[in-house]
Parts: structure tokens; sequence; C-alpha cells
């Protein structure tokens, strides 16, 4: 009686120590400016959820989160959610990801990180981008926004706000950065080359992207981006284009010494920090000679959960919170000031660019950015450095072009 | 005796276990992985022989890499050590106030290469156009950092600001090794400044200059950090008729291959690194100490 009294507290003592064992979720992300956002509704989940406890780990900016994360891996420290940006993340980190296509979340967004008809990842946020311009000064300087919608009309009004710079108190029409120096190439060699790859089609026409996979470039259509870039880079400030940081970039648009900025809508709270009062919009990136409205929308990052985790459970229900309820949505918009990717959520973020991304996504054909299709270091390493020549001497477009004609022809031995 | 060797080795034993671990080890992982298509997550490791190593050369960027940064370490041991003698030979002779100039020669050494790097392409891209532009001086009215031709010398220039000051601690070392009495003995022969240095001085700290050249070459070689925040490899330049990184080093060229997850191939240009690297630091240590003199 004593023996069974015995193992019978024994088997309560395991069984309880099983119910209420805690589980931690790690999650390692690498969006720094939400990272105070996202640790408190980390805690706030911890805190309403007895048994979970939800940790995150923040590494991005400058810093290098995919070495950062194959460290984890080495170390045995494997996050249970950890953070894709595409094509290539996906590539290399397949045998990790879980299959999420059973989530609750799923029916509710466009922008889930699909592969062979599964859904595999949980988009962070959408953001996108179109030229952002300063509504006063354009105002001022008598050019309609809502006219901008080829690159002739581009042309005409960047002559017209030329002409009156010194009037207006700008230094420049267009505030864009391309240079290396500056570690710039992305606005250039990604976002503005993303125009190309998926600009006046439909969002999920990759026909362009996947011709350049297979070593091809559509010749009327580049010839056509490329003057629209040139046009860009033959109004842009010298100095900012050849040498500017993100912060010389945005700084100058910020102090209105600029007319247009080519940038997203995460500059928000960049503007907000910089005390920017004046009234801010989206024009298209209308390079084609056919006119063109739609703006650039994306995901840029997924989360993925770590199928090989034990707590792969919970940290899917983490997720499905964080889409599904309103606390995890008043995390999304309010405190992390993003424009979140589920049909349900009717909050609106504050900054102005985030709003009008809002509306276009509301009226409907936008872009795909597709520039995630590509292999890894394609960017950086290979466009690069042949948007930075471009942009020393942008008269040199034949150069230009047959760099490229040449870089595209080398990715599919690349791969 | 047997137990005084004993003690040697269990006081080795901590830091050479941490060696063997950290270096000695990784190392031959290294070699290995250099061999094989691992792109640093994948669980199946296939072995594919050398033929990283002869992918690598034909890459336009890598080898522009290698020649700039070849270029850099010669201009680098030749200008840190020169100007670093100059600097030890000054603060040496009786000058006031040269305890001053010591530690302020000394002192850039003390700032770490990110934040250094940032202070200058502060300087090249903003003080010295805007000085340029009021003293109406082309030369300076575009930054040195975004032309091809000059950025080495810029990066250079910057290294030689930083690190001439250590060599100089070294040097200052020598010098004030070298016995009196023999500086005394040619001056009473009669022996005039600059014969007294290349004569007797400048033999008699030939081992100085052995470390300093090693310490100075193998650094250029490996430089990074000041690279990163100062010119970040850029502007771009035309190699080969291949759009390339101006001033991207080695070290760069390689940590960016591994950051597009080509580890394989990044491994395998670090292993070149560190052959061609043993291979110049060998023969200058070689050529080196065949001139140092027994005292």
């Amino acid at each position: 009686m004593r023996r069974f009294f015995g193992i019978a507290t024994m088997l309560a003592v395991m069984t309880g120590a099983h119910v209420m064992a805690d589980t931690t979720v790690t999650m390692f992300q690498l969006k720094v400016e939400i990272k105070d956002a996202l640790d408190a509704y980390a805690a706030q989940y911890s805190a309403a959820h007895p048994g979970t406890t939800v940790s995150v780990e923040t590494l991005g900016g400058g810093a290098d989160y995919g070495g950062a994360l194959k460290a984890k891996l080495q170390a045995g420290q494997m996050p249970d959610i950890f953070v894709i940006e595409g094509q290539g993340g996906f590539n290399l980190w397949k045998d990790y990801a879980a299959d999420l296509s059973d989530q609750p979340w799923v029916k509710d967004t466009n922008l889930a990180f699909k592969s062979g008809g599964k859904v595999y990842g949980f988009p962070v946020s959408i953001e996108g981008y179109g030229l952002a311009y300063n509504a006063d000064i354009l105002k001022k300087a008598g050019v309609d926004p809502a006219s901008l919608t080829t690159r002739a009309a581009y042309e005409k009004a960047f002559k017209t706000i030329d002409a009156k710079k010194k009037q207006l108190g700008l230094d420049s029409v267009v505030s864009m950065a391309a240079s290396v120096a500056g570690g710039m190439w992305w606005v250039a060699a990604q976002h503005n080359l993303a125009v190309y790859w998926g600009g006046g089609l439909a969002a999920d026409d990759t026909s362009i992207i996947n011709k350049a996979l297979k070593g091809q470039l559509d010749d009327a259509r580049f010839m056509q981006y490329a003057k629209y870039l040139q046009l860009l880079y033959r109004y842009s400030d010298k100095n900012i284009l050849l040498n500017g940081s993100y912060d010389n970039q945005v700084g100058a648009f910020a102090q209105g010494k600029a007319a247009f900025l080519h940038q997203g809508n995460w500059v928000d709270p960049n503007l907000k920090q910089l005390g920017v009062t004046f009234k801010i919009g989206y024009a298209p990136h209308a390079f084609l000679d056919t006119p063109e409205k739609g703006l650039f929308l994306f995901a840029p990052s997924w989360y993925i959960v770590n199928a090989k985790s034990p707590n792969a459970a919970a940290a899917k229900a983490f997720l499905a919170a964080m889409a599904g309820t309103p606390e995890g949505q008043d995390y999304m918009v309010n405190q992390a000031g993003m424009i979140p990717a589920f049909k349900s959520v009717k909050l609106q973020p504050k900054g102005q660019l985030s709003q009008a991304l809002m509306a276009a996504n509301a009226r409907g054909g936008n872009y795909g950015v597709f520039f995630g299709m590509l292999p890894d270091g394609f960017g950086q390493n290979v466009a690069g450095p042949i948007f930075d020549l471009f942009a020393q001497n942008p008269d040199n477009i034949n150069q230009f072009v047959a760099d490229m004609k040449k870089a595209v022809a080398g990715i599919p031995n690349s791969q | 005796m047997h137990k005084s060797s004993l003690t040697k080795v269990l006081f080795v034993l901590p830091v050479l276990f941490a060696f063997v671990m950290v270096m000695v080890v990784p190392f031959f992982f290294g070699l290995y992985y250099s061999m094989t298509d691992w792109n640093g997550v994948s669980e199946t490791i296939n072995f594919v022989g050398f033929v990283h190593f002869f992918n690598v050369f034909r890459e336009p960027g890598f080898l522009n890499s290698f020649l700039i940064t070849g270029a850099y370490t010669v201009i680098n041991v030749v200008l840190v050590n020169v100007v670093g003698f100059i600097l030890a030979m000054i603060v040496t002779s009786h000058l006031r106030l040269r305890n001053f100039y010591r530690a302020g020669f000394f002192a850039p050494y003390l700032i770490g290469g990110i934040v250094l790097g940032y202070i200058w392409q502060f300087l090249f891209n903003n003080a010295l156009p805007t000085l340029g532009k009021l003293l109406d001086l082309d030369a300076f009215q575009v930054s040195f950092l975004s032309r091809s031709d000059s950025v080495i010398w810029a990066m250079s220039g910057v290294n030689v600001w930083q690190y001439a000051g250590y060599i100089m601690l070294i040097f200052i070392a020598a010098i004030q090794a070298v016995p009196s009495s023999l500086m005394e003995a040619a001056k009473v022969d009669g022996a005039g400044y600059f014969r007294r240095m290349f004569r007797i001085l400048i033999p008699m700290m030939a081992n100085a200059f052995t470390i300093s050249l090693f310490l100075t070459l193998t650094t250029s070689f490996k430089q990074y950090d000041m690279n990163l925040t100062l010119t970040n490899g850029g502007p771009a330049a035309r190699f080969l008729d291949e759009p390339v990184k101006a001033s991207q080093l080695l070290a760069m060229n390689i940590f960016d291959t591994a950051r597009a997850n080509q580890m394989a191939q990044a491994q395998a240009k670090a292993v070149i690194l560190f052959v061609a690297l043993v291979i110049v630091a060998l023969l200058q240590v070689w050529v080196s100490k065949r001139r140092e003199v027994e005292q």
C-alpha cells in the first residue's frame, strides 16, 4: 500500500510537472525598428498565456542576420521562430520550415510565403514604395502629382521643378542614393530594379523575372527602364547619389531640399523624428511610355516556424494570436507602426506613407516585387557595382544596358 | 628537473587548449569545407574537390580584390614604417615636450577601426569638399573616397595615421636599446647624422624592423573594419571589363561571398588568403632576419 502510494505520488509529480512545464518559444528577428513593440507584445502574450513564455532576440540594421542564424544552428540554439526574406532564404532553410497551411490566418492574407502549394511563411507586414513627393513643393511648382503616370510626364515635371530650384529652396529634384560606398545599393539595384521586374504588370505576373532567371532581358522594356533610371539619376543630388547614406538621403527630403524621395514607407518613423509637417504622397514609378498608376507592395520578410523544434505548436499559436486577436493587431499597427498583411485588420497606421500605401492597397492595381526570387547576393555583389557605375556617369546608358545584360546572362550559372 | 617541465606543460595547457579549439580545429574544418558544396545550413555535404579554387580565379571581383590588397599592403608597409621611424627619431631627439608628442602620435592607435573609419569618412566626404569649395580648389571638391583611382591612397593615409604611432613605439624601444657609446664613438670619429643613422642605428635595430614589417604586412593584408566603415568597398570601377568594387579588400570580398550563402566559395577564398599571407610573411621574415646583427 505504501509502495503504491509512493508510485502514485511519483506519477502525480511527473504528470504534474509535465503540465506545468514552461514552454519557452524563442524568436529571432531582424527588424530593429519594431524591437521595443515586439518585446512588449511578447511579454504581454506570455503573461496572458501561463505555461508559455515568448522570448524575442533582435539582430538587424547593418548586422549579418543570416550569419548569426547559421551560428545559432551550429551552436544547437536554433530559434523556434526565425525570419526569411525570400526564395533564396527559403531554399537555404527549407529543411527547418514547418508547414503552416492549416493555420487560421492563411485565408486572411495574399502574402503568405508559399512553395509547392504549401504555406510556410507568416507575412511580417506589408511594405511598399513609389516615388514619394513633397506635396507642398509640387503645388508651389505647379505640378499635379496625379499627372505623373508616364516617363514623359516625369521628364516634364522634373524639368519644371529644376528650373525653379532656387525659389523653391531645393538642392535637387530627387533624393536618391545608389552608391556602394554609402551601403545604398539596395535602393537602386534592388528596389529600383524591381520596377523593371514587375512594373505595369499584374501583381502576380513573374514572366519578366522568370526570363531573367533563364538569363534573358526583355530588351525593349529594359531600355525604357534604363531611360527612367537615367532620368532619376540626372535630377538627383550628386553627393547623395554617389556617397550618401540612408540618413543623408532621407534627411535631404525631410528638410525640404528635394521634391521627391526614392524610399518606401519604412521611412515614416524617420520623417516623424525629423519633424516633418508637410504633406507627403506616393507617385507611381512610371517608367513606361504607357500610363502606370500602381505602387509596389510586398511582404519584405516572413516568420518561419522551426519544424524541428519541440515547441513548434506553441510558436504557431503565438503567430496565430498575432494575426487574429485584437491585442496582436494593436501591436502590429499601433505599436509597431506596420501595415498588416491581413485583410480582417481594420486599424490604420499613422505614418503618411503607410496610409498612402493602405489606400493604394484598397484601390488595387498595384505591382509585385520580385527581387527576392533572384539568387542570393545578386543585388549587392553583381548589380550594386553596375548601378554605382551608371550613377557615376548617367550619360553612358549603353554601357549600363550591356553590363546588366551580361549580369543577367550569368544568373543561371550562379544558382 | 622533471618536475619543472611538468609544471611548464601544465602552465601551457590552458592556452594550448584554447588555441587548438579556436584556431587549429576550425582551420582544418575550413580546409575541408572549402572542398565541399556546403552552404552553411544543409545537412548533406558533398565533396567537390578543388572546383572553388579554380572558379574564384575566374571571378574579376576576386582578382581585383587580390590586386588592390597587394597594392594596399605595399603602400602601407612602406609608409607606416617610414613615418613610424621618422616619428621615433623625432621623439627620441632632445625635443621639448617629447613625451607629449609620443602620447599624441600614439593616440590614434587607441581609436577602434570602426570609429576611425566613420570619422575619416566624414572628413573625406564632408569636411574636405566644403573646404575645397571655400578655397576654390578643384582637387578637393569631389571626395577622394568616390574616385576609384584615389580611394586606396585615402585608405592607406588613414591606416598610416592610425598605425604609425604604434610602430613608432616599437622603434623607440629599439633606438633606446642601442648603446649610446656606439653612437658617441661614431660621432667622435666624425660621422654625420645621416651616416650614423644608416650605418649604425638602423643595422643595430634590424630586429625591430623585422617585427614592424611583419606586423604592418599582416594587418594590411587582413584589413577589414576600417575598410567597411570608411569605403564599404565603393566606389564601383571597371576591371577586366566587369564592374567591380574599387576598394573591396580581400577580407571584405570573402565576407560578402559568405553573406550571399556561398560559404564554401568564401572558405576557398579564405584558404587562398591564408596561403598568400603565409608565403609573403615567411619571405619577409627570412629576408629581414638575415639583416639582423647579434649584439
